[in-house]
C-alpha cells in the first residue's frame, strides 16, 4: 500500500495538472498572449473542425467556420469567466456559429466530403458490417459515405448535432447537454428521434440481407 | 432505453464510418498559424466591424441571400435614374403658380397707393416696402420680373 501511494500520485499528476495548465493558457491568452492562444488552438483544432465538418458535410465550410470560431473565441475571451471548461465554452461558440450558418444557407447544401482514411478498409468490423447489411455488397465505401452524409443533412440542426456529438464523436449525454445548454432528457429524446429518422432514411443500407 | 440502443446498434456502427473521414494530409499543420495570422490581421477588420456593425450585417445578408442583393442593387439603380431625371427637368414647371402670386402682388400694390400703416417715427428712420413708391422698376434690374424681389427704401430724417 505504502509503495503504491507515490505511483498513484504520479499517475494522477498529469490529469490534475491539465485543467490548471489550460486555465493558465487561457489567462495568458486573455492578457493578449497569442502564443498561449496558439497552444489552445492546437489543442482543440481537430475536435472543433470535426464537429463542424460532420455538421456541414463540407470541408471548405468547416475550415472557414472552425477558423472563425477560434477567432470569435479569442475576441470574446475576456468574457470567459471559467464557469465551464474552456473546451465546453469553445464548443458552444463553434456549434452556435455552425447552426447560424446552416440556417442562413438552408436548401443550399453542397457536400464536399473528405476522403476516408486508409484504415477504413482495414477495419474488420466496418467491412463486415457493410458487407453483411447492405443490399449491394459491392457498394463502395465512398457511396455509403455519401448516403450517410446525405441522410445526416436531412436531419434538423439540433438533431444532427446530437448524433454527431454522441454517435460520431463519442461524447457523453452530460457533455452534450452542457454544450447545447439543455437538459439531459432533451439530449436523449433528440438522439432517439434522430436515430429513428436516420434509420428510416438509410433503411436500404441497414436491412440485413 | 437499452432496448432502443440495441435497436440502433447497426446504425451506430454504420455511423462510425464518419470517424474515418479525414481532411487532406497536413491540413492541421498550419491551421493554428492561419488562425493567429487572421487574429493579428483582424485588428483593423475588427475595428471596422465594431464601428459599422450594420454594414457588416448587410454584407452578410448579401452573401447569404443573393436575391436581396439584386433587389438592393435594382432599388439603388432606380434611385439614381430618378435622380438624373429630376435633375434634368427645367425649373419652369412651378411657373404658373409663381405667376399667379406675382399677379396677386401687383394687384395688391395697385390698390394701396401709399405705404401701409407706417410705424411712429421714433428712431428717425422711415422704412417702407411699398413697391408703388419705388423709383426704379424691378424688371429693369433683372431683365425679367422677379416675384420674390421687393423694393425697400430707407428714409433718414435728421434729429
Amino acid at each position: 500500500m505504502i509503495m503504491a501511494e507515490p505511483a498513484e500520485r504520479t499517475d494522477q499528476e498529469p490529469a490534475a495538472d491539465a485543467p490548471t495548465a489550460e486555465m493558465d493558457l487561457v489567462r495568458r491568452a486573455q492578457r493578449g498572449d497569442l502564443k498561449a492562444y496558439d497552444e489552445l488552438v492546437q489543442r482543440y483544432q481537430e475536435r472543433i473542425y470535426a464537429t463542424v465538418y460532420h455538421m456541414t458535410s463540407n470541408h471548405e465550410d468547416a475550415n472557414d467556420l472552425a477558423q472563425d470560431s477560434f477567432i470569435k473565441a479569442y475576441q470574446a475571451l475576456k468574457s470567459f469567466k471559467g464557469g465551464s471548461s474552456f473546451y465546453t465554452w469553445l464548443y458552444r461558440i463553434a456549434v452556435n456559429k455552425t447552426i447560424n450558418f446552416l440556417k442562413q444557407r438552408k436548401n443550399r447544401t453542397h457536400m464536399s466530403l473528405n476522403d476516408l482514411d486508409f484504415n477504413t478498409e482495414n477495419n474488420p468490423d466496418l467491412v463486415a458490417l457493410i458487407s453483411e447489411n447492405t443490399p449491394r455488397r459491392d457498394a463502395g465505401l465512398k457511396e455509403l459515405q455519401e448516403k450517410l452524409n446525405a441522410a445526416l443533412l436531412k436531419l434538423s440542426e439540433p438533431h444532427r448535432l446530437v448524433v454527431v456529438l454522441h454517435d460520431v464523436q463519442g461524447q457523453s449525454h452530460e457533455e452534450i447537454a452542457e454544450i447545447m445548454d439543455c437538459n439531459i432528457g432533451t439530449v436523449r429524446s433528440r438522439l432517439f428521434y434522430a436515430r429513428q429518422q436516420l434509420q428510416s432514411l438509410l433503411t436500404d443500407y441497414l436491412k440485413p440481407t | 432505453m437499452n432496448e432502443n440502443e440495441q435497436d440502433f446498434g447497426t446504425l451506430q456502427q454504420f455511423l462510425k464510418l464518419k470517424r474515418h473521414e479525414m481532411p487532406p494530409p497536413g491540413y492541421f499543420n498550419n491551421f493554428s498559424g492561419e488562425v493567429i495570422a487572421r487574429i493579428r490581421d483582424g485588428g483593423k477588420a475588427g475595428e471596422f466591424s465594431a464601428e459599422a456593425p450594420w454594414l457588416l450585417k448587410l454584407l452578410q445578408l448579401f452573401e447569404f441571400k443573393p436575391a436581396f442583393a439584386g433587389a438592393f442593387a435594382s432599388a439603388l439603380f432606380l434611385l439614381l435614374v430618378f435622380g438624373f431625371v429630376f435633375a434634368d427637368r427645367p425649373e419652369s414647371s412651378p411657373q404658373p403658380l409663381l405667376q399667379a402670386s406675382v399677379a396677386q402682388s401687383n394687384s395688391f400694390a395697385a390698390s394701396t397707393p401709399v405705404a401701409l400703416a407706417q410705424p411712429a417715427d421714433t428712431t428717425g428712420i422711415t422704412v417702407t416696402t411699398n413697391p408703388a413708391t419705388s423709383l426704379q422698376p424691378v424688371a429693369s434690374l433683372f431683365n425679367s420680373q422677379n416675384p420674390f424681389a421687393q423694393q425697400v427704401s430707407f428714409t433718414t430724417t435728421g434729429n
